[in-house]
């Protein structure tokens, strides 16, 4: 096998190695000098600024085109959620009944293992 | 001329094949890459028990014939969806564990609605926590919970220790979870309060955006997308490497909006004052003292962890009150430390070893 001082994909492979952990800290460095937190932030608050007011915008806009908002949308998305979330409850209430009452099943009512299992004793087989 | 020492004229023929046969498939496996959509991870068959919002709760359907006792409750983190324990079959710390006799159930977030933005750090510890552990218990008709909590679903579930310290959690695992806020320098930088005003960004828009918290997790190692991108053409005759690859990626973009009041609470509290670490945090109310958790805990970290350094997370264990406690770091870094085939190797045979003894 080459030796990997002389190998060129090694040397390749070392070479952005390398690149990437100096870039990493010059850029960790500089990142955490106040002055970058201040530009950062800056940017930051004018970008969210103008997001939100376009998202208002846009809000009006689908209003007088007579398109479902998006509160409305989501309004919408809500409920189906709510009802997601009780037919999850009514069908965990159902593989309750169904398990307490012993029948079985070759679906998720099975019975499930018992709870007897012991920790495996050092050098024991997995 | 001689040649340079170490140089293996012999091979390099070999070399050269290998190259060329490795740049063929490249091109081949670039294009299979550009029109497939990839692995789907989160595959090992569960059952949703609660919903509600942005929490659900699974319970993973066993594999084993026999279970340990104690159901274990994985806690994960708000930022970040839960299939990162479940990638796929060999690759899944859920998988394992469910092999390997544990009854195991996930609470896991969905991305807040817009509705949800005054959720607050009460909903989460003295809410949703209980409320799992309580589904928990009526779904396995066992009284005692072991819980699992990864980076800030360890946070979360240090919070809900402290505050029910009285029971019904008999284990707590915490994988990378921060204590204290101030070594967590680059998101300190971010976050200064002299110019970060979390307010006006809060009241503004709401639920902080998955954008900005990709960007910022990013921006803790600038070089690291593009250098994945080289790594990524390097290996993509390798179906192993691809098909890992498009899972971790599709998790990493995968990242979740914050609900405003939350972030707000998160900055304010635990950036600014660091309030965990001082001692000083209270949820609801309710004070949070580590030193009120007395049961059995072990807490995992990563040697290379650029997200939760050593130094945020090295207090926990000094922190707590319990007498069977014990902390690990391992090589890795925070994603690889449960993920992958590293943890493959060293977290999860620890994981088990420590649990099974205290699942019983």
């Amino acid at each position: 096998m080459a030796d990997k001082s002389s190998d060129p994909l090694a040397m390749w492979h070392t070479m952005l190695g390398e690149m990437e952990k100096n870039y990493n800290a010059f850029a960790t460095q500089a990142m955490t000098s106040p002055e970058f937190s201040k530009v950062m932030n800056q940017v930051g608050g004018v970008t969210a600024g103008a997001q939100k007011q376009f998202g208002d915008l846009m809000e009006k806009y689908l209003v007088a085109m007579n398109l479902p908002s998006r509160a409305q949308v989501v309004s919408l998305g809500e409920r189906l959620h709510a009802i997601e979330g009780q037919l999850n409850e009514i069908t965990a209430l159902l593989r309750q009944v169904h398990h307490n009452s012993g029948a079985p099943d070759d679906g998720y009512g099975a019975p499930r293992p018992p709870r007897t299992k012991r920790p495996p004793s050092e050098g024991d087989p997995k | 001329m001689n040649p340079r020492p170490g140089l293996d004229f012999a091979s390099i023929p070999e070399r050269i094949q290998t190259e060329v046969q490795r740049a063929i498939q490249r091109s081949i496996k670039g294009v299979e890459y550009i029109a497939s959509s990839g692995p789907t991870p989160g595959e090992t068959p569960k059952d949703v028990i609660l919903s509600r919002g942005t929490m659900q709760l699974y319970h993973y359907r066993p594999l084993a014939d026999e279970l340990y006792r104690i159901p274990l409750l994985i806690v994960m983190a708000t930022t970040n969806r839960g299939y990162i324990l479940d990638l796929a079959p060999g690759q899944s710390l859920v998988e394992f564990l469910i092999k390997r006799g544990f009854d195991v159930y996930m609470l896991d977030w969905t991305a807040p609605k817009p509705e949800e933005k005054s959720l607050r750090m009460e909903d989460y510890v003295l809410g949703f926590i209980p409320d799992c552990i309580k589904a928990v218990q009526r779904d396995s008709g066992e009284s005692d919970v072991n819980i699992i909590g990864y980076c800030f679903g360890g946070v979360l579930s240090i919070m809900y220790a402290s505050i029910f310290a009285g029971g019904p959690l008999k284990n707590l695992v915490c994988f990378t979870t921060p204590i204290d806020f101030r070594e967590m320098k680059l998101f300190q930088s971010f976050s200064d309060r002299r110019y970060f005003d979390v307010d006006r960004l809060v009241d503004s828009i709401g639920n902080v955006p998955p954008e900005m918290i990709v960007t910022s997790f990013d921006m803790l190692r600038p070089a690291a997308r593009a250098m994945s991108q080289v790594q990524l053409w390097e290996n993509i005759w390798n179906d192993g490497y691809v098909k890992s690859y498009r899972m971790m990626d599709k998790w990493g973009a995968d990242t979740l909006p914050l609900a405003g009041e939350y972030f707000r609470a998160i900055t304010k509290d635990l950036m600014w004052d660091n309030k965990l670490y001082n001692d000083t945090m209270s949820v609801g109310g309710r004070a949070v003292d580590l030193s009120k958790i007395t049961v059995p805990i072990l807490h995992a970290m990563a040697e290379h962890d650029h997200i939760v350094p050593y130094e945020a997370a090295k207090h926990l264990i000094a922190k707590v009150g319990s007498a069977d406690k014990e902390e690990v770091i391992l090589k890795g870094g925070h994603v690889s430390l449960v993920a992958g085939a590293n943890a493959v190797k060293r977290l999860w045979p620890k994981l088990e070893s420590w649990l099974s003894k205290r699942s019983i």
